[in-house]
This record gives structure tokens, sequence and C-alpha cells, in this order.
């Protein structure tokens, strides 16, 4: 590689350089004050309310939430959940959004349409609750899963991709003697990787986050997903309640353990990025392949 | 009519017709696989996406849970003109637009010039922390992050409007002044979903071909050259799709992220169809209107994917469909 | 469309092999989607069998607590009441979502907990449909259940008729938490009346009540809830009505009455002389409560009873600090009174599209009976005797864990029935002088209510758009307590009110209420 090394292509790096580092910064400071609150007292986040380096430290939040084992379980079947959904939703998606990348494919512009429509227009909670119900999903792990196994937007970006692979590459692989699962799977795919990557990642976050359907359609706790506990932590800790109206004598979770849910239900999907960021190499397979 | 030669013609068109519908069939057989490939997608689609839109109909009945679809009463476009005629519509059009204009104008480009600007990074370890810690708000529930500006910006004993009166300045009512709505709702967009964004894009410039920039190089291209003639052309396709996709979303602008900052003050800037509908409808067990009030926002989503489409094909672009 | 749908899914599935993915589920709870009709069979046929065997069935409830509890004090229960219980917990910050969708989809469990007053009242169309058990008839059968309270059970009822059993509350928990290391430090006593409240609201702000020399206190810390934060209280000490009052023998919304306008004065002027939290209207239940433990407030009114986490919180900070808990402050006419809510806060009901015999809805109430006797009301509030409290002059006290507590017994105090004066359970014995008092305080409040008296009434339209309306006036309350609208503005909110519905509310609950009264 022929490296610029100019002026006025060394003041463009430090300035970039200078501006990303502020920038990564200031998204991360309040991460950082919900780790920082995670690990202190709550008499000092009381005492504070914006934390970044506890004086007080302490333990109590973790053990607190790992005293029961609730939240590793919930951790797993979301961790499940999240995997096998993933894979699903990639394999349905790619056979999709392929099949549409092929421009001579006729009726093309209506299957289009008729997914695109989908974005726009949804028959509601109750009749996708009876659809789900009456396809045996109800209680049902798949039940987060089948309803939501395609992404209309995010097989419309990876056709998108697939679309800009250069037309050479299938017509090749073709003359080899290729069938069209042939070509997607040994040409096309091996070429999109950060494609696949990314949009794995948005599927996997999706699962990850998944959290109405779990309460619509799993009548068993058991089966909960991590988000569901989260989102009942923050909500009832932060006293933010859709309604006032239900006065328990209960007390409301500390704010520490608010804090220490966050973190550890975050750090899984935290560690899934720098993972795959190696597929975001530039350039990284697709100038191989083409030699 | 009669006249043989436009019998021929006939013929003609009749055998062109033929023709070309035997060459059709042809294709779609040569295609076969690829249909099959598209069957379980289509499936998908038409079982938990379409089957269920029989539950639009609701917006038309005075739908009662227990009397179901069949049994409900009918009631025309009676939801539809309840909502052109309250009170507060056009009020809550023009606030839902504005905040769509903000995403659009704003927040929208963001994410492109981050992408670009981390694709410029030469050091590894440091794009790669960055581009990580950029992404980690996007985890913060929207709960989480209201409450953290709170915490930042109230009047009382808020670090923001501490450091304000520091250095001698007065402090600033952000939370309960209207103005700062907007501000405050694109910020946190920005702060929460920037870095998030980046992801596609950063994804679509790895895809480009180095060889393009080697070439460049050689010409003696400076970087902004190589930015503005290779990295964002091959990424235009991915920046139209998603534009045009945005377009569609632009009735939806995250109920809950709003709902949690709709206050009594600023309720005349920041109540938007979501919040409207969560108030009116949800609340109270109604239905039929909310499903009403979804069905025009699916229609005006509609339109104008309809017409970004028309436009970006006009302007010589692949469009979504 | 069923057949074909089936048909669908059917190939959909085997082409895919979902049944794969299906296999994460466990078995038990698979058997209850899918066919209802079928679970609705084996379920008849296990009541039509000998009465020794277990009676199965289900619950739906709320989940106050971040877990699902344990089983052990469920076993328990099933052990001493002869059934064998599915609880369907729903998280309380979805549980409205949940309850839509299941009364929709007819996927009801065979008892229904309705989460509140607001949505019972969504329900009364349905109610009136005949979609719910009718209950008065039967109660007399059950001896602990015809013990409930008549005046609550009135208040429950639609056109005259019972179709829930209630949950009972406090019907005033309301009063002042303040700092009272802080008024001995000024030499004030506790307020008895508004103007001495405002005082030492003043004292507190002005003149250094810490005695650390900053000028870094406020007096009272507030909410952005107009009920259960302050202001629905103070204006009781100025003796507005409860949501509504008679006027000239015709009853007329709270904010039609000049009560409520003095109570929002004295919150303007409480706001704008900085003697509470500047952003009031927007803060949440945790920061409020925040400004009070950590030493910047002196006041905080609500619920009497928070004083003790309060307190526990607050000692962390500074191991002095003296909370002290009072009520009876006196308006301009000298007279105390304290807005009630209904006496219940949350009920149950029982679908008949579940329950589908009479028969079997007569054992779900032989269960509900069963818990309201002290054995059993003492089993799912406090716990095991022993191990989770014991018993001390009477009432109990928690020997547990307070986490181990929260998490094993708490959650199933929401599908407690009744309450201590009706099923027998003990009180509680608490180690902090000033949340003792807070519950002699909360019974004492009982001889000065002031009732809401539409709690028994219909307003078609309040139910169509009651939120709405109700909205309008909030807002336009906020707005006028922090300055942004002035008497004209509130006036000119008042009319929306009426011309968006509010007349016709005004009338129907007339005509409604005159129609009780003449029976």
């Amino acid at each position: 590689m022929v490296e610029d090394k100019s002026l006025g292509s060394r003041i463009f790096n430090y300035t970039n350089l200078i501006i990303l580092a502020i920038i990564g910064l200031a998204t991360v400071l309040p991460f950082v004050h919900v780790v920082a609150s995670s690990f202190t007292t709550s008499a000092e986040l009381a005492a504070k309310q914006f934390v970044l380096i506890p004086t007080d430290w302490s333990l109590a939040a973790y053990e607190y939430i790992f005293s029961t084992d609730t939240l590793l379980k919930s951790m797993m079947i979301s961790i499940g959940v999240t995997v096998l959904g993933t894979i699903w939703s990639m394999l349905l998606s790619v056979l999709t959004a392929y099949a549409l990348s092929r421009r001579n494919l006729d009726g093309r512009r209506l299957i289009m349409f008729f997914i695109i429509f989908t974005i726009l227009f949804n028959g509601g909670m109750i009749p996708t609750f009876l659809v789900v119900q009456q396809t045996g999903l109800m209680n049902t792990l798949a039940a987060l899963v089948i309803p939501v196994s395609i992404n209309a937007f995010n097989m419309i970006i990876l056709k998108t991709f697939f679309q800009n692979l250069p037309a050479g590459l299938e017509e090749a692989a073709k003359i080899d003697g290729c069938s069209d699962f042939g070509v997607l799977f040994r040409i096309v795919l091996p070429c999109s990787l950060p494609a696949i990557a990314t949009i794995s990642l948005f599927y996997a976050v999706t699962y990850w986050n998944t959290y109405m359907h779990a309460i619509l359609y799993l009548n068993n706790a058991d089966l909960w997903p991590v988000q569901v506990l989260l989102r009942q932590i923050v909500v009832l800790a932060t006293g933010i309640s859709y309604d006032g109206a239900t006065y328990t004598d209960v007390p409301p979770p500390e704010q520490t353990v608010k804090m220490a849910v966050i973190v550890v239900a975050t750090i899984p999907v935290l560690l899934v990025y720098p993972f795959l960021q190696k597929y975001f190499a530039k350039g990284a397979l697709l100038g191989s392949i083409k030699e | 009519m009669n006249q043989p030669l436009d019998i021929a013609a006939q013929e003609q068109a009749k055998i062109d017709k033929a023709n070309l519908k035997a060459e059709r069939f042809r294709r779609i057989k040569r295609n076969k696989l690829i249909y099959i490939m598209l069957l379980p997608g289509l499936l998908y689609f038409l079982i938990y996406k379409y089957i269920p839109m029989y539950g639009l109909i609701i917006a038309f009945q005075e739908y009662k849970p227990y009397q179901g679809i069949m049994g409900s009463e009918w009631v025309g476009f009676a939801h539809f003109e309840r909502l052109f005629s309250e009170p507060d519509f056009w009020n809550i059009f023009a606030n839902t637009l504005i905040l769509f204009g903000l995403q659009l104008v704003i927040f929208f480009p963001i994410p492109i010039i981050l992408s670009l600007m981390l694709n410029e990074v030469r050091i590894h370890m440091f794009k790669r922390t960055v581009q990580t810690l950029i992404y980690i708000p996007h985890f913060m529930s929207w709960v989480i992050v209201v409450s953290i500006s709170y915490v930042m910006l109230t009047l009382d004993g808020g670090i923001v409007n501490e450091l304000l009166q520091v250095f001698g300045f007065e402090p600033v009512n952000f939370l309960l002044n209207p103005d700062w709505f907007r501000p405050m709702y694109i910020l946190q967009v920005i702060w929460r979903e920037a870095g998030w964004g980046t992801i596609i894009f950063l994804a679509a410039m790895a895809a480009v071909d180095p060889q393009l920039y080697e070439a460049a190089r050689m010409d003696g291209a400076s970087r902004w050259r190589q930015m503005w003639h290779i990295t964002l052309p091959s990424i235009r396709s991915v920046i139209i799709i998603l534009l045009i996709l945005k377009i569609g979303d632009v009735l939806e602008l995250g109920f809950e992220h709003v709902y949690l900052l709709l206050n009594a003050s600023n309720r005349d800037v920041a109540e938007i169809f979501d919040t409207y509908v969560y108030t009116t409808g949800l609340q109270q067990g109604q239905f039929s209107y909310s499903t009403a009030v979804g069905f025009f926002k699916g229609i005006v989503g509609l339109v104008m994917v309809m017409f970004a489409n028309w436009l970006a094909k006009k302007a010589g672009e692949e469009g979504v469909y | 469309m069923k057949p074909r749908q089936k048909f669908a899914a059917a190939v959909f599935s085997s082409l895919f092999g979902i049944a794969a993915l299906a296999g994460c589920a466990s078995n038990e709870s698979a058997s209850n989607g899918g066919d209802a009709d079928q679970t609705d069979q084996t379920e008849q046929s296990e009541a039509g069998e000998a009465s020794s065997e277990p009676f199965a069935f289900s619950i739906m409830a709320n989940l106050h607590t971040p877990e699902v509890p344990d089983d052990k004090i469920l076993n328990a229960l099933e052990e001493s009441t002869n059934t064998e219980i599915e609880i369907q917990w729903v998280p309380d910050n979805t549980y409205v979502e949940r309850l839509n969708s299941a009364f929709a989809t007819n996927s009801f469990a065979d008892a229904v907990f309705m989460k509140n007053q607001t949505t019972f009242v969504q329900f009364k169309e349905a109610i009136r449909d005949d979609q719910f058990w009718e209950i008065g008839p039967y109660m007399e059968q059950f001896e602990n259940l015809s013990k409930l309270d008549e005046q609550v059970l009135a208040n429950t009822m639609v056109d005259g008729k019972l179709y829930s059993i209630y949950q009972a509350r406090p019907l005033s928990r309301q009063g002042l938490i303040y700092r009272k290391d802080w008024a001995d430090n000024l030499g004030l006593e506790a307020p008895e009346t508004t103007e001495d409240f405002y005082e030492m609201m003043r004292a507190f702000t002005e003149d250094d009540p810490d005695g650390d020399g900053q000028d870094d206190t406020i007096g009272l810390t507030d909410r952005s809830d107009l009920v259960y934060g302050a202001f629905k209280t103070v204006s009781s000490w100025f003796n507005t009505p409860n949501n509504w009052g008679e006027q000239d023998g015709k009853l007329m919304p709270e904010f039609m009455f000049p009560e409520y306008k003095q109570t929002m004065d004295y919150f303007k002027d409480l706001h704008e002389n900085k003697y509470m939290n500047q952003d009031f209207p927007v803060t949440s239940k945790t920061d409020q409560q925040t400004l009070f433990k950590n030493g910047t407030a002196g006041a905080y009114i609500g619920s009497m009873g928070d004083v003790l986490s309060l307190y526990e919180d607050a000692k962390e900070l500074n191991p002095d600090i003296e909370f002290g808990v009072h009520n009876q402050i006196k308006g301009p006419n000298g007279e105390y009174q304290i807005w009630a809510i209904p006496g219940y806060g949350n009920m149950v009901m029982f679908p008949k599209s579940k329950v589908e015999s009479e028969e079997e809805l007569l054992k779900i109430l032989g269960f509900f009976d069963a818990l309201m006797t002290p054995e059993n009301a003492n089993l799912l509030y406090w716990g095991i005797e022993g191990e989770n409290y014991e018993v001390v002059d009477g009432r109990a006290n928690v020997i547990a864990d307070s986490s181990v507590q929260d998490r094993e017994v708490k959650p199933f105090q929401s599908i407690e029935v009744g309450g201590p004066e009706t099923n027998g359970r003990y009180e509680g014995v608490f180690p902090y002088e000033a949340k003792e008092k807070a519950e002699e305080l909360i019974k004492d409040n009982e001889n000065y209510l002031i009732h809401d008296p539409t709690v028994a009434l219909d307003s078609e339209t309040f139910i169509e758009n009651g939120e709405r309306l109700n909205q309008i006036i909030q807002d336009a309350t906020w707005k006028y307590m922090i300055g942004q609208i002035d008497e004209a503005g509130f006036e000119s909110a008042v009319e929306d009110w009426k011309n968006q519905g509010g007349t016709a509310v005004i009338e129907e609950y007339n005509a409604s209420y005159e129609e009780l009264n003449s029976n």
C-alpha cells in the first residue's frame, strides 16, 4: 500500500482523531456513570446523583442480583433465543434477499412492494396474537422468533448489499456450473461478510431486546428473557410509572441494583461487536476472491 | 376492422404475445430455484404479516373485544372523521412533521459523516475502540437516557446548571421551557443512535474494493477527493435505500422517548400521533380509534415511500421496489 | 380462514423444522397454549372428579417486584387449600396491554386481577354485556367472603350488582413527612395549619436549618403526580372536594371550586419563592425522594408509610437524621380533611369465557374464601411463621432478611383479597418509631375523610374521553403553578374542558347521581 504522508493528510488525520476521541468520550460518559453507580452504595448515589468514580466502592448490588439464579437463568434464555433466532432469521433473510437481488426475476417489483407494505401497515397486537396462537406457538420460546422471522428493513439492506456485488462474479460461477444455491453459498456469501456481520448483529440485538412478545405470548415466567427482568427493575426503580394509582408496600429496588442489572444485561451484546469487527476490515475478502 | 392488414397485424401481435409468454415461462422455469428460495420468506410475510392485517378493518367498526370482528358494529369512516376533527389534529400533525424534519435533516447525515471519519482512521485499535464506545448508548433504554438527562439538566442541583452558574451564567430551565424540547429530543436521539447508525455505512465501506483507493492514490488524489469520489459513491445505494425507508417512517418517532419527555408545559410542541393515540386510545381500550390512527399513519407512510421511490428512480437510482 | 391458516402454518413449520426451535419450550406450559378447547375440557373433567383431588385453576396477577417469587409460599398455600394454582405473573408496567390482549383473544385465566380502578371502569361495558360472572348471589354461602366490607363492595358494584372481590387498601395514607431535626434546630413545632406549613417551608429554605452556613436547602420536594404527589393532599387541607363535590345540590368537578384555586396559588407561591424543587412537574418519584434523603429538602407529602424506606437510606448518609410524620393540617376555615380512595386497590374477576360452569366458579370462590382465613391471609402476606415472621403482641414482626422477604413473600401480596379488618391478617410491627406513628395516623385519617361521590356513578363520556379531559385540567394546573398561565388561562382551559365533553360529563354524573339517590 502506498501511504499518503503529505502535511495536509497529517493535519486531516490528527483533527479527525481528536474529534472522534471527543465524540467517543461524550457518548460513553453516561454509561460510565451507570457502571460506576452499580459499584457504589445507594447512599452515595443519593448524595451525588451523578457519579463517575465511586468513592464508596461496594459490590452489594451485584451480590443482590446474583443471590438468586433468576438473572442467570433469564440470561441463558436470552442467549439461546438470540443465537437460534439470529441463525434462523439470517437463513430466511439471506434466501429472500438473494432471490430479490436478481434483477432478471419476474415479479420482483411486485414482491418488493408486497414486503415494504408490511413495514407500513400492521394488523395490530390482537390479530397477530391470534395468528401466533393458531400456529401453536403460545408459551413456547419459538413465539419470540417465528413471528418476527424476517425484518423487512434488514432484508432490504441485505438485498442492496447483494446487488452491489460485481455482476461478473455470479456469471463466472454459473459458467463453472454452480446452481443458484451454489452461487449463493460459495460466491455471494463469502463476498458479503461485512453485510452478513452487520445484519446478523441487527437481528441479534433485536432478539436480545425482545420484551413485549415475551409478556404477551409466554404465561410461564420461567421462560422470560432477561429484558423482562431488566425492564421491570428499571421501571420500578426509576419511579416512572405509567400510572401512579397502584400503590404497594413493596419498596422499589435500589438504584444501584437497577444500574447493576443494566450493566449485566448489556455486557453480552457489547462483547459481540468487537468480535464482529474483524469482518469490517476494509475490503476483507472481496479482493482476495477476485484475484 | 376487417382490413386484411389489421388481421395480419393482430395475428402478428398474438404470436408476439405468445412468444413473450413462452419466453417469460422459460425464464421463470430457469429461475425456479430462485422462486423456491423466495417461498419461505413470502410464506412468513403472508402468515404473520398479511393474515393479521384483517385486523385493520376494526378501524371501520366500533370494535368490542368480546364481540369479535364478526360481531362488532360497522361505523364507516367515523373514526377517521373524529381524528381529522380533533381540535389538536393540525397541531399534532405539525409537531410530528417538525420532529421528522429534525430527524431527517439533522440526525440522518450524522452517522454517514461519522462513518466517513472512522473510515479514514488508520490506527486500528483506535478505530475499534471509538466504534465500540459510540455503539454503547444504543443499549440504554429511553427510560435511562431520559432519567440521566434529567439528573444532568435539572434546576435542582443538575450539573449543567451548576456549571453554568460557576461560569457566571443564569441557570436555564431546560426541562420546563417548551423551547428546549426539540433540541433536547434530537440531541438524545443523536446521542443514542448515531453510533449505532454508523454500522451499516461502515459495512458498506468495507465492501469497497481497496484497489480503487490504490489507483486514486497513484493518481495523487487527496484524502478529500478519495472520500468524495470513491467512498461516498460506493455507499450511495445504501444511503438512498435508508433514506427512502426513513421517509416512510415519517410518523414514527419513537413513542416511548417522546412520551417520557412529554409534560404539561411542552405538550403544545411535543404531542405526536403516537403519544396522542396512547392517551386517547389504548389507555381507554379504544381499539378501533387507535387502529384508525395507525391506518392513517400507514397511508401517509405509503404515499411518502412511493413518492421518494419515484424521485429516486427519476434520478436514475435503483429505488426500493 | 382457520383451516387454511393451520395448513399454511403446518407447511411452514415442517419446511423449516420449527419443531427444533419449539423444543426449547418447557413441556408443562406448552400444553397450555394452542388449542384452548382442549385445556378447558381437561379442566372440566378434573372439576368433576372426587373433591379430594386438588382443584386446578389459574390466576392472572400483577407482579410488583423485579422477580417472580419461588414456589415456597405457593406450595404451602396449595396444600392448605387443596388446590393446584397456576399464577400467571404479569409485570405491572405492561399489565394493561396483557389484560386487553388476553381479553380480546379469549385467553384469560380463571381469576383475573384488574390492576386498578381505572382499568376496572374500562371493563364496565364488558361486565354489563355478561362477560364476567356476577358473584353477588353466591357471597352468603361463604363464611369469610361475606365478611367483606359492605361500603367497599358497594363501590365496586356495577348497576348494583357485584362482580368482583376487592383487595383492600387503607382509605387514606396521605400526610406529611418532615425533618424533625431541622424543625427542632429552628424551634418549629409540627404545623397545625397551612399557614404554619408555609412558614416551615420558608424557614427550611431561608433559615439554614442544617446549620452549615450555606444556602443549600429547600422546603418541599414534590413530583410529577397531582394525585399521589403533594397537590391533592394539600388540596384536601384546603377542603377541596375529592374529584367531584356538591355545589347547590349539583355535582361539580373539584377544579370549579375556589378551594382548588387556593391550592394552586399556594403551590405557585411556594414555587415562585423557591421553597420547593423548581422542576417538580417533571420530577420522578425516585428523584423526589432523593432530594429528601440527601438533605436538600425538608418536607415530603405523600404516603406516610414511605417514611421507613426513606429513613433507611437517609441514615446511611446522615446518622443523626430525624424524621417526623404528621397529619391534621387545617385549612383557612379551621377544619382538617383528607381525600379517600374507594377502599380498594385491585380486584379479582372471573371471566365466563374461562370459568364455564357454576360449579367451577364455586370452587374458585371457595379458594378465595379460604384465602380470607387469618391463617392463609398471614401465610400470603407475611410468609411462614417462625421462618419469615414471628408474632409479637398480636402483630407480625418480620424476622427474615429483608431481601429474602421481598423476594419470597411480598409478590404474593398482590393476590390478597380483603384486608386486615376482614381477613384477620396481622398488622405489622415496625422497628422504626416514625413508621409506627405513620400507621397510627393512617388510621386517624379515617375520621376526616372526603369521599369521591362519583365512584359508584356512571358517565359514558367520561369512560370514553376521561383521560383526555383530565389531561386538559392537569396541564392547566401545572402551568398555573409554575406561572406559565394566569387565572384567565386556567379559566379558558376549563372552558375547553367543558366544550370537549366536560359539560356532558357533568350532566351524566348528575343524572346518575339523582337516579342513585331516588332509589
